[in-house]
């Protein structure tokens, strides 16, 4: 019971540090530049970014839990998008095509999850390959050209509005959701913690642990899926080159939202707060009028900064417990 | 136990690796009897170069159980900061400052990569991913981005040297092998006898194998990881001049993604990716399948929008074949 308590608190201290980290941007733009900032429009096109790269963290988050990794999220979030993109140039039902983009995400998610799983390759060399089959097969179908001027049904998804609020915050708050219930209510959720805190130990009491990885990954792959139907609808376009630079903002997403890079330990909360806390720095950054590429290098560094806080605030945690427990 | 030997000989990663190699080579020139003359070896040695030395870092770092994907972004800085300096700053026309600048670089970023890894012990791959961006969107925040295409005289000079000119008899065409291509070379052959040979490369071999064990028997872990990462660095440094000199062109983003292939050439020439295992040789043997293919898809006739897919499986089924080996190997010395 006292260690539980322990471990909960450790974490809190994480979210809090989020906060704070959050608090401290906000303060800083109110004293640079609050007139532009904290503005209607800024929010809407804050809200109008987001939800693409957040929903791509959820799929980084469920395998980074079970001690992989997936670097072909992107492969798959453009595979997906042009399947979508393709469908409904050639004058199919949204609906459908959203669905079969969703199929062809949680199939190339399968497919790496059953190499992985099966075969007992690192989950890293095998996503990496997956990125470069599926840019490739993305590049071949389209042939290089983007697939440009969609429906105006299905532009509406990502740049519609529900009354005030742009509609993609719902899609993204309706996948945070189901992502938090999945690894909090289900079995498989508890599956994906277990196999990731120890790999060995799962297989022993019982759980096969092969199904457990195809379905984290089918899984990932079908967030990856949802992100490349929003991503599409939202810049009207599909290709191969979309969204490069995710890679390593989802990977920052996810460790600085205090899940580790090990595997066994994280929460969708917190990794919902590092999607909010970068895209408020993201903006700050467009507002300032900074190169982009000096948001890469502070991006960098805060990758640096969030796993050495991990490392501190884990050793910390350790001396606690280990103080408490002889006395 | 003879025969049995031989068969272990005759089915090992290097020689499937080589019988793929020479069945590529027969299909390719089967289509294109231009294939086979002195011309494609020297292309191939052109191409081969920078992957050459960028898997041998790569490898040193694997073998001792991390993985660098922080090259890329080294390299470019290494080859654009002396050429900035070079065309903006202050002329030095001297390819000794240039290499200088380019190492000294290398080995900074090296030294943060083994700090971060081996002193911080955070996952490498997110610590060198972490690197890479630092080096790169820092590099283009203070420098901006533009591309030096005309050498100092003395690298043109280099640039100038051949080891061999080939002069196609038909085509008139000329095919000069650079000087720089002993790099490689030499590089190639000091690591494989540092590995083989060397209280460190044993270490090396120790530590991607088992860490603890490693420390147990008195090898100075972090020491090792440090000087894994350093050479990286500073090759990587070297190999980014290389690139230079040949290429005529420094930019900011000329090897980004490099690191895919590189790490699929050493995957497929057998280095385990969980470390401890490979050897130069087998590395050398994946550089030249892969860039075999790369180079020569054109000549199957494979549409060029095809080619980055058709390269992802081949390097795929690579990965998938040698694993598949590793496992093999294992069950074998359990029985």
């Amino acid at each position: 019971m006292n260690n539980t308590t322990k471990t909960s608190k450790q974490r809190d201290d994480h979210i809090v540090v989020l906060f704070g980290m959050m608090i401290f941007v906000l303060v800083l733009m109110a004293i640079l530049k609050g007139k532009t900032y904290f503005t209607m429009a800024n929010l809407r096109s804050m809200i109008f970014q987001f939800p693409e790269y957040g929903v791509l963290s959820f799929g980084m988050m469920a395998c980074m839990i079970a001690g992989g990794i997936d670097l072909s999220l992107v492969g798959i979030m453009n595979l997906s998008g042009v399947t979508a993109a393709l469908m409904i140039k050639a004058g199919l039902p949204i609906p459908l095509a959203i669905l079969a983009a969703l199929a062809v995400g949680t199939a190339c998610g399968a497919f790496n999850g059953f190499i992985i799983g099966s075969l007992d390759i690192p989950a890293m060399l095998v996503t990496l390959c997956g990125l470069e089959v599926y840019s490739g097969l993305v590049l071949a179908i389209t042939g290089g050209p983007a697939v440009n001027n969609m429906t105006d049904a299905f532009k509406n998804i990502a740049n519609g509005f529900v009354g005030p609020v742009p509609g993609v915050l719902f899609i993204f708050i309706a996948v945070a959701l189901l992502v938090a219930f999945v690894m909090k209510y289900t079995i498989f959720g508890h599956n994906i913690y277990f196999l990731g805190s120890n790999k060995k130990a799962a297989r022993y009491s019982g759980i096969d642990t092969l199904k457990t990885i195809v379905m984290t990954h089918a899984f990932s792959g079908l967030l990856g899926a949802i992100s490349g139907v929003i991503i599409t609808s939202h810049l009207n376009s599909a290709k191969s080159s979309n969204g490069s630079t995710y890679t390593l903002l989802s990977l920052l997403i996810v460790v600085l939202g205090g899940v580790n890079p090990d595997g066994g330990k994280g929460k969708v909360i917190g990794v919902t707060l590092s999607i909010v806390l970068l895209q408020l720095i993201a903006n700050a950054f467009t507002i300032m009028r900074a190169p982009d590429t000096l948001k890469t290098f502070t991006n960098g560094c805060l990758l640096v900064v969030a796993l050495i806080l991990d490392v501190v605030l884990e050793k910390r945690a350790l001396k606690r417990a280990s103080r408490t427990i002889p006395s | 136990m003879k025969e049995k030997n031989k068969y272990a000989f005759l089915t090992s990663t290097q020689m499937i690796l080589v019988y793929v190699i020479i069945a590529f080579s027969l299909v390719v020139g089967f289509r294109q009897p231009a294939f086979f003359s002195p011309a494609t070896i020297i292309t191939i040695c052109r191409t081969g170069i920078f992957t050459m030395c960028f898997a041998l870092c790569e490898m040193v770092v694997i073998l001792s159980g991390g993985i660098d994907v922080s090259f890329p972004a080294i390299g470019c800085v290494a080859m654009y900061v002396p050429m900035y300096i070079v065309n903006r700053v202050y002329k030095i026309d001297s390819a000794f400052f240039a290499f200088a600048v380019a190492i000294i670089i290398g080995l900074l970023f090296g030294l943060l990569n083994g700090f971060l890894v081996s002193v911080l012990e955070l996952p490498p791959l997110i610590a060198t991913l972490a690197t890479s961006s630092v080096a790169s969107g820092g590099v283009v925040t203070l420098l901006g981005t533009r591309e030096f295409t005309n050498l100092p005289s003395s690298l043109q000079a280099i640039y100038n040297t051949n080891l061999i000119t080939y002069t196609a008899p038909d085509s008139g065409f000329t095919y000069p092998l650079n000087v720089l291509i002993l790099v490689p070379v030499v590089a190639a052959l000091l690591v494989s006898w540092v590995l083989r040979k060397t209280m460190l490369g044993r270490g090396l071999y120790a530590i991607g194998g088992d860490k603890n064990a490693a420390r147990v028997a008195g090898f100075n872990v972090r020491k090792l990881q440090f000087i894994a990462y350093v050479f990286s660095g500073v090759f990587t440094g070297i190999a980014a001049m290389i690139y230079n000199i040949l290429m005529h062109s420094a930019t900011t983003s000329a090897l980004m993604g490099d690191e895919m292939i590189t790490i699929a050439a050493c995957v497929i020439g057998g280095v385990r990716i969980t470390g401890g295992h490979g050897t130069v040789l087998g590395t050398f043997l994946g550089v030249l399948l892969i860039t075999l293919v790369q180079n020569n898809l054109n000549m199957l006739g494979i549409p060029t929008s095809w080619q980055r897919f058709v390269v992802g499986i081949v390097i795929l089924l690579g990965t998938i074949l040698t694993s598949w080996q590793a496992k093999r190997s294992m069950n074998a010395g359990r029985a």
